[in-house]
């Protein structure tokens, strides 16, 4: 028993092993590690984006089925007519909304569960995943019963006296944030409780020591070492949300329609694919832009944060 | 008609003789059909019938020896099948559109496996089932009548075997020979309905017969339209003394103006949710169809509907067997299972939607029957107008006006 080797001895010996390894079978094996979601990735998703990018060039003949003969980017000049810009502009409205509030209420959640979970963590994880058990559109329309005029909410309301008729909330811009919120906020919560996580509260210990306020140590220490899962909740929240099309169509009204909708209508009741994908792609792209920029005026901040 | 080749018997008569036969070589059955292929197990089974009934059908094909050989006879379109123990079927219906236990009364009856999904909207509907040229998956489908000169052209529909659906004799003379589809070839009619607009007597006294109470200011917020844009335009078309099927661009900028004054003072546009919004109180007054009132007035009585003054669409659904169907012959006794009176009238008395069906008519309650809003007289409809299919190009033109309005 005279040679056990302490881990301290361990680390010195495979550090350098670790060094040695062939480069190249390491990248080979990350390969193969990678390969299924290469092909995965390939076959359900640049596939069908390839097929969308081909029809989008085409047109509907008179008998309704999709041809190519004239191949054009007519349906690009079609979606960009200015009269759909309301509904886009709503849109991305609705999805800052959303995006701010999740991460608004999302960090204290993350903080707490990570500073004060204890060994409650986990479960406390799986009651933020909770609702997933469930049908977003079953708890959707939940939303409808707490929110309808007659409904729960405005039933409390009355009752209280706090007013003295109810309040349209439900098929407003109100109920169609707070639906998406509601929605969203898991994929806010969880990259943010990562990134809380392996935060190294000895640096704010240290931030302290040397003098700063509890606010400073905030602002100059843990939110910038977390922006990386600000960034990753923000991007998880806005995107799905810009193209959001259930919640809009079950909580909103007559004066919410979102760019998804009219999608929908041009697919659907338009029976018009070519052109509801060219559509498609311009939202796409708008989505791209938006995330580029967002990014890049956060870069800075994420890569000083050392990722 | 195959019907002759069975004198002395009811269709439902001989139809449960062999589906007696049929189960006596069920075994046989299921084995061939994963032997062989359902073209040629059912083939099979013809000449057991052949034999057994001892009168071939006229119009099956010539029963050969060998399953196999025949398997090419039976591909589509399909010679006339015989009643076989088909043990699924799939039907893609509206929601709440059909009696409350149709669907387990048939299972009961045929011992099929019925998986019966719900469509939120047209749209959705016509777009499944065209997705893939065939049908989509399912073996009956219930579009509305406008749709079957195109699924005909399209080949998306296969043709009805008039002997195996015996009540067809249950329509009325009217419905034996639409201008959809001549001879009901291809589809068979279900219900068919007006529309209107419902509202609560307890928040508007008196008795509306407009299409501009749609647009009244004063119910800002408390009205719902359709999702339909067929619909909304024709709304606006009735209000404007347009035809609801113009394809004139003038007219259409014309209509779109009066839906866009509209838009403001409503709450939501929906297809799906009219009926409870309106029980719920969330609007006081909905663009509906007939159908969509009577259930409201299950929970509301009071509930009020008309046909607008100034005109409106009457239209009516049909039961289309898919060109894909892979259940042809379930299929086509669901659609007689249907036509059965009892069993109509069942769903007329549910849904409050009046059927073609005479043979149900003495079955149908009186409240429905005898109220002109759900049963016009003849004069009534004969004025009522039909949406009608309209050339992708002209539907262009409508779906860009209708995004320019709800974006």
């Amino acid at each position: 028993m005279t040679s056990a080797a302490t881990p301290a001895d361990i680390d010195t010996i495979s550090a350098p092993a670790r060094e040695s390894l062939p480069r190249r079978s390491a990248a080979a094996a990350t390969s193969v590690l990678v390969l299924p979601g290469v092909l995965w990735l390939a076959v359900f998703f640049l596939v069908p984006i390839g097929i969308m990018a081909v029809i989008s060039l085409g047109a509907v003949d008179p008998s309704g089925h999709i041809t190519l003969a004239n191949p054009g980017l007519g349906n690009y000049a079609h979606a960009l007519d200015p009269d759909f810009i309301p509904a886009l502009l709503r849109s991305i409205y609705y999805a800052l909304a959303t995006t701010i509030l999740s991460i608004g209420i999302g960090y204290p959640v993350a903080y707490w569960i990570s500073r004060y979970g204890g060994r409650h963590k986990v479960l406390l994880l799986i009651l933020v995943m909770l609702p997933f058990w469930t049908s977003y559109l079953i708890r959707t329309y939940a939303w409808m019963v707490i929110l309808r005029d007659n409904g729960v909410l405005n039933g409390f309301l009355l009752d209280t006296g706090l007013i003295n008729e109810p309040i349209p909330i439900l098929n407003t811009d109100v109920s169609v944030i707070l639906g998406m919120t509601y929605g969203f906020l898991p994929y806010a919560i969880l990259p943010l409780f990562v990134s809380i996580d392996r935060l190294d509260f000895s640096m704010v210990q240290a931030a302290r020591d040397l003098y700063a306020s509890g606010r400073g140590a905030f602002r100059h220490v843990t939110l910038p070492l977390t922006m990386p899962g600000i960034v990753a909740a923000g991007l998880l929240t806005f995107i799905p949300a810009l193209g959001d099309f259930v919640t809009p169509s079950v909580l909103g009204g007559a004066q919410t329609t979102t760019i998804a909708k009219l999608v929908q209508n041009i697919f659907a009741a338009g029976r018009d694919w070519p052109y509801g994908s060219a559509f498609g792609f311009l939202l796409m792209g708008v989505t791209l832009i938006g995330t580029l920029l967002a990014l890049r005026s956060l870069r800075r901040e994420v890569i000083g944060a050392g990722v | 008609m195959s019907e002759r080749n069975l004198p002395g018997l009811s269709f439902n008569e001989a139809l449960d003789q062999k589906l007696a036969q049929a189960n006596w070589s069920r075994r046989e059955f299921l084995g061939r059909v994963a032997a062989f292929g359902a073209a040629a197990a059912l083939t099979q089974l013809l000449i057991a019938c052949g034999q057994a009934g001892g009168s071939p059908s006229a119009a099956a094909p010539t029963p050969t020896p060998q399953g196999t050989t025949t398997a090419e006879a039976t591909a589509p379109p399909a010679p006339t099948p015989v009643p076989t123990p088909e043990d699924k079927l799939f039907v893609y219906n509206w929601d709440a559109y059909i009696g409350e236990d149709t669907v387990a009364k048939f299972q009961d009856k045929y011992n099929i496996e019925v998986t019966y999904d719900n469509f939120p909207d047209e749209a959705t509907q016509i777009g499944k089932l065209q997705s893939d040229g065939k049908g989509g998956g399912y073996d009956v489908s219930y579009p509305a009548s406008t749709w079957v000169p195109s699924f005909i052209q399209d080949g998306l529909v296969q043709k009805i075997d008039h002997s195996l659906i015996p009540n067809l004799k249950n329509l009325n003379a009217l419905w034996q020979n639409p201008d959809y589809d001549p001879g009901n070839a291809y589809s068979v009619p279900n219900f068919w309905w007006t529309t209107g607009y419902a509202w609560d007597p307890r928040d508007i006294p008196g008795d509306l017969t407009s299409w501009a109470e749609l647009w009244d200011p004063s119910r800002k917020n408390k009205m719902s339209m359709l999702d339909d844009l067929r619909e909304c335009f024709a709304a606006g078309a009735f209000r404007l003394n347009l035809s609801p099927n113009t394809t004139d661009l003038g007219e259409l900028d014309q209509i779109l103006a009066l839906l866009e004054q509209q838009k403001p003072l409503l709450r939501f546009y929906t297809a799906t949710d009219q009926i409870t919004d309106m029980v719920n109180q969330v609007v006081e007054m909905a663009h509906c169809w007939s159908g969509d009132w009577v259930q409201m007035t299950y929970d509301k009585p009071r509930f009020k509907y008309v046909i607008p003054s100034e005109g409106s669409i009457k239209g009516n659904d049909v039961m289309i067997i898919t060109a894909g169907a892979e259940h042809p012959i379930a299929a086509h006794l669901w659609i007689d299972f249907n036509l059965d009176p009892e069993i109509s009238a069942a769903s007329t008395n549910y849904i409050g939607y009046m059927g073609p069906n005479d043979a149900a008519l003495p079955l149908i309650d009186d409240y429905i029957k005898t109220d002109p809003r759900l049963n016009p007289p003849q004069e009534v409809l004969n004025e009522l107008i039909e949406l009608k299919y309209l050339a992708p190009a002209d539907l262009a033109q409508y779906t860009d006006r209708w995004n320019k309005l709800q974006a």
